[in-house]
């Protein structure tokens, strides 16, 4: 039977439970994607609303008003005036919340203006008693000219009503509730005669702001119905006063409020959280508290990630046919998919503790808290939750810099954002941390490796922050700097909310870098397992004779080894290795680390791995664990000139430097171009933060060596 | 007394009267910081900078340079 | 056999790379949110 289709688009403010009423509707019934060219999240699911109607609910970006400040909600605007996007809705629904409805009731009256059927839902309706506020439904059903669905996400009440209104969606008056245009009736009157064919409010949208509108030229309309920008801002402004005139009248009949039943506990939860002094202790203290469960907890699932794909790893190259592709299998798809999965705790973890502080809106005072001082640097108070964000990953937390309206200040943010001690770099710190650094304890209690590991993490910081104040001083933009952060009410997050969100954002870390990851690692195995010379292909004949020639005796698996390290340095990798040896020598690396730092450029973590590759590690032994083996080959490292060990200290400072700084994510690089529309910018932070990185690390092997 | 926003003290109730329409985000506007209405100072941030208000029942916080430029009348208690 | 698997492999790996980060050059359209800041 043929399935109907009923489009929905779901429209609200933020902070009012919008995607929790999506979640309720849709259930897991979701996906996530992108808007074309731009990095906007769009977030789509079906609700079943009878046997044969289906509900396809576009959960759009959170907005305050159809006049656009970022381009998450320029997504809103666009789709609701392009009536041939194919995901134009055939019904609104308008998310309110119950204790903010005044506010929340002005975007209503604009997508009303549209002449677009649209369904108010008034969430949080369980908090009604509570807070002593009563309504009058079918008054303001009336005056609204809608349909009210009375809503809790939280409680699970009213989706059924919700769903029923969707179903019914035909019944629904398209009439606007107000006449804004009475706020220039003459300038209106001739805009409406030399467009009759268009919607007025919608010719008021494309002439206020910047949106694409397919079937009208802009620039016609613009040239003649311009006004000056205060003009039209003014304009606006009385559009605004007008429809909060209407709201309020309103109101005044369908809402009543007992005031003395208005609790004070966001008043007071504000007063100890944003206090001068323990405002900051607690945040400090969240802080730590959030970095000691990640690394604390992730390590149990990541050992034992580790561990499964090496035994994996094994398993395939004992059971498959012996040849060129188990090879391909076994040393390079297994441990390029183990390189992607073991960060998925991780990555997890701070996605929780993220998505719970934003849930509960906690995240707001810390913008709060933060943002006189970030000012100092170029920075604003919104560039927190980035370069918190930045220690799992720095692709979410570039696009988490979205929601700052200052364009410089949001600039700032992408470029400085990459300096921040990523969970990739932690796999690097770890190994040369453990080679160079005894492992010895302070005080009696601190140890030595665990400082090293946090001073990494205070320099990636304060580079971002020393970088943000230089950008600040040398970028000429002036851009008009305006910051307005609702505080939300306190809330306790909904489990349903934070799972769904950590599953659906590890997810796309997995499907979308780890692509790239595994691309990579298969053309690595390549490169390294195959050489342009007879050289490589007879390396085993070619070690014989050597062997042969010196009168040695070695053991079987010395030998082996011995085979290896000369078939690398006979491949593809060996030679580029080679060839870039002069340019790294002076920063204390030999050819061998060199490939490491060059592969490391897809992305960081792929260090380990290479030199795992690099010194045939797991090709004779499969007892011993990875890490170990790995570092008792790099420890065995001498150098055949100077017959020093290869990871001595001075060597080992020059690599972490070198990591902390220099720009080695592609993909990192491939988002900062999405979100500053322009290569200018991931070329000048690759140029730059490598420049840097590289100088620093040269300076810290002359002196130390 | 007109005086501008900045100069409310914590715990203070005002009346917003006008504001230099250049100087204010539309957004601020749409919150409902509009002539008319009622707006009390929560919270100072800790270096005096940015400034949490309720403006009519909505919470916000807003940059010590956007409050010089709204203008209101102190409500007497 | 597995000569021309790992070939083909190799093939993919490369092609989707390419095609990742340089393909996607023509960008559907330019806001003016570029270098200056009427991004509003």
């Amino acid at each position: 039977m043929a399935q109907k289709n009923i489009k929905v688009a779901l429209i609200g403010n933020p902070n009012v439970g919008k995607t929790s009423v999506f979640n309720q509707l849709t259930g897991l019934n979701q996906q996530v994607g992108n808007y074309p060219g731009i990095t906007v999240e769009k977030k789509q699911g079906f609700a079943k609303l009878s046997n044969d109607v289906r509900a396809k609910i576009i959960d759009l970006p959170g907005t305050y008003s159809l006049n656009a400040s970022s381009i998450d909600e320029n997504v809103v605007i666009e789709l609701l005036l392009n009536k041939k996007d194919e995901d134009f809705p055939d019904v609104a629904v308008v998310v309110t919340e119950v204790e903010n409805l005044k506010r929340n009731l002005l975007l209503f009256t604009q997508i009303k203006d549209l002449e677009i059927p649209a369904i108010l839902v008034i969430n949080m309706s369980d908090r009604m008693k509570l807070k002593g506020i009563e309504l009058d439904i079918p008054f303001l059903e009336q005056e609204l000219k809608t349909k009210i669905a009375l809503v809790s996400s939280r409680k699970k009440i009213g989706i059924d009503t919700l769903k029923n209104l969707i179903l019914n969606y035909e019944d629904l008056s398209i009439e606007p509730c107000l006449n804004s245009s009475s706020i220039d009736p003459e300038y209106f009157d001739k805009l409406r005669k030399t467009f009759p064919n268009q919607l007025l409010y919608k010719l008021w949208l494309v002439i206020t702001q910047d949106v694409n509108f397919l079937n009208l030229e802009r620039n016609e309309i613009k040239s003649a119905f311009t006004k000056s920008h205060s003009d039209l801002k003014r304009l606006q402004q009385k559009e605004t006063i007008k429809r909060y005139q209407f709201i309020n009248d309103t109101l005044k009949i369908g809402q009543k409020i007992d005031k003395s039943k208005a609790s004070g506990i966001q008043a007071k939860l504000d007063r100890i959280l944003t206090h001068k002094v323990f405002g900051y202790v607690i945040f400090f203290f969240i802080l730590f508290a959030i970095f000691q469960s990640i690394f604390e907890w992730s390590t149990i699932p990541m050992d034992f990630i580790d561990e499964s794909f090496a035994h994996f790893s094994n398993y395939a190259k004992t059971h498959l046919p012996v040849g060129k592709f188990t090879d391909l299998i076994s040393e390079g798809i297994i441990p390029g998919i183990g390189g992607i999965v073991i960060f998925i705790p991780q990555i997890a973890f701070l996605f929780l503790f993220i998505s719970v502080l934003e849930e509960s809106g906690y995240m707001s005072r810390v913008v709060f808290l933060m943002d006189k001082i970030m000012r100092r640097f170029g920075l604003s108070g919104k560039s927190i939750v980035p370069l918190i964000s930045g220690t799992a990953c720095a692709i979410p937390a570039i696009m988490s810099a979205r929601n700052i309206e200052n364009w410089k200040e949001r600039l700032i943010t992408i470029l400085v954002t990459p300096f921040t001690t990523c969970s990739a770099r932690l796999p690097v710190y770890a190994i040369i941390i453990s080679l160079i650094i005894p492992e010895e304890k302070v005080l009696g209690f601190l140890s030595l490796q665990g400082l090293a590991l946090m001073l990494l993490y205070l320099i990636g910081f304060f580079m971002a922050i020393f970088s943000s104040w230089l950008l600040d001083k040398f970028l000429k933009l002036s851009c008009k700097t305006y910051f307005v952060v609702e505080m939300p009410s306190y809330k306790i997050p909904m489990f349903k909310n934070v799972a769904i969100n950590v599953l659906e954002k590890t997810k796309a870390f997995v499907f979308g870098a780890g692509k790239i990851i595994l691309a990579l690692s298969v053309i690595l195995w390549f490169l390294g397992s195959h050489g342009p010379t007879k050289d490589f292909d007879n390396a085993e004949q070619i070690v014989e004779k050597d062997i042969l020639a010196n009168n040695l005796v070695l053991e079987p698996s010395l030998i082996e080894t011995k085979v290896n390290t000369y078939r690398l340095e006979h491949s593809y990798i060996g030679i580029i290795g080679k060839a870039i040896e002069p340019a790294i020598k002076p920063l204390g690396y030999d050819w061998k680390i060199g490939i490491a730092v060059v592969t490391s450029f897809a992305a960081r973590e792929v260090f380990v791995g290479t030199l795992a590759t690099i010194y045939s590690v797991g090709a004779n032994d499969d007892e011993d664990d990875m890490q170990n083996t790995i570092k008792k080959r790099m420890q065995a490292e001498i150098n055949p000139v100077t017959g020093e060990k290869v990871f001595n200290f001075a060597t080992g400072i020059s690599l972490l430097l070198f990591y902390a700084f220099a720009m080695q994510c592609i993909s990192t690089l491939a988002i900062v171009k999405k979100e500053t529309n322009s290569w200018k910018w991931p070329i000048i932070q690759l140029v730059v933060m490598s420049g840097f990185a590289y100088i620093v690390a040269l300076i810290a092997y002359q002196i130390l060596k | 007394m007109e005086i501008n926003l900045s100069q409310l003290k914590k715990g203070e109730r005002a009346t917003i009267i006008d504001f230099n329409i250049e100087e204010i985000p539309l957004k601020l506007l749409e919150m409902g910081c509009l002539p008319g209405n009622s707006i009390e100072l929560i919270q100072i941030a800790p270096l005096g900078d940015p400034l949490y208000y309720c403006i009519n029942d909505a919470h916000v916080a807003i940059r010590l340079e956007t409050a010089i430029e709204i203008s209101i009348i102190k409500e007497q208690i | 056999m597995q000569e021309i698997l790992v070939y083909i492999a190799l093939f993919i790996a490369v092609g989707f790379l390419v095609k990742k980060f340089f393909w996607k050059k023509s960008t559907k359209k330019s806001k003016s949110c570029g270098d200056d800041c009427a991004c509003h």
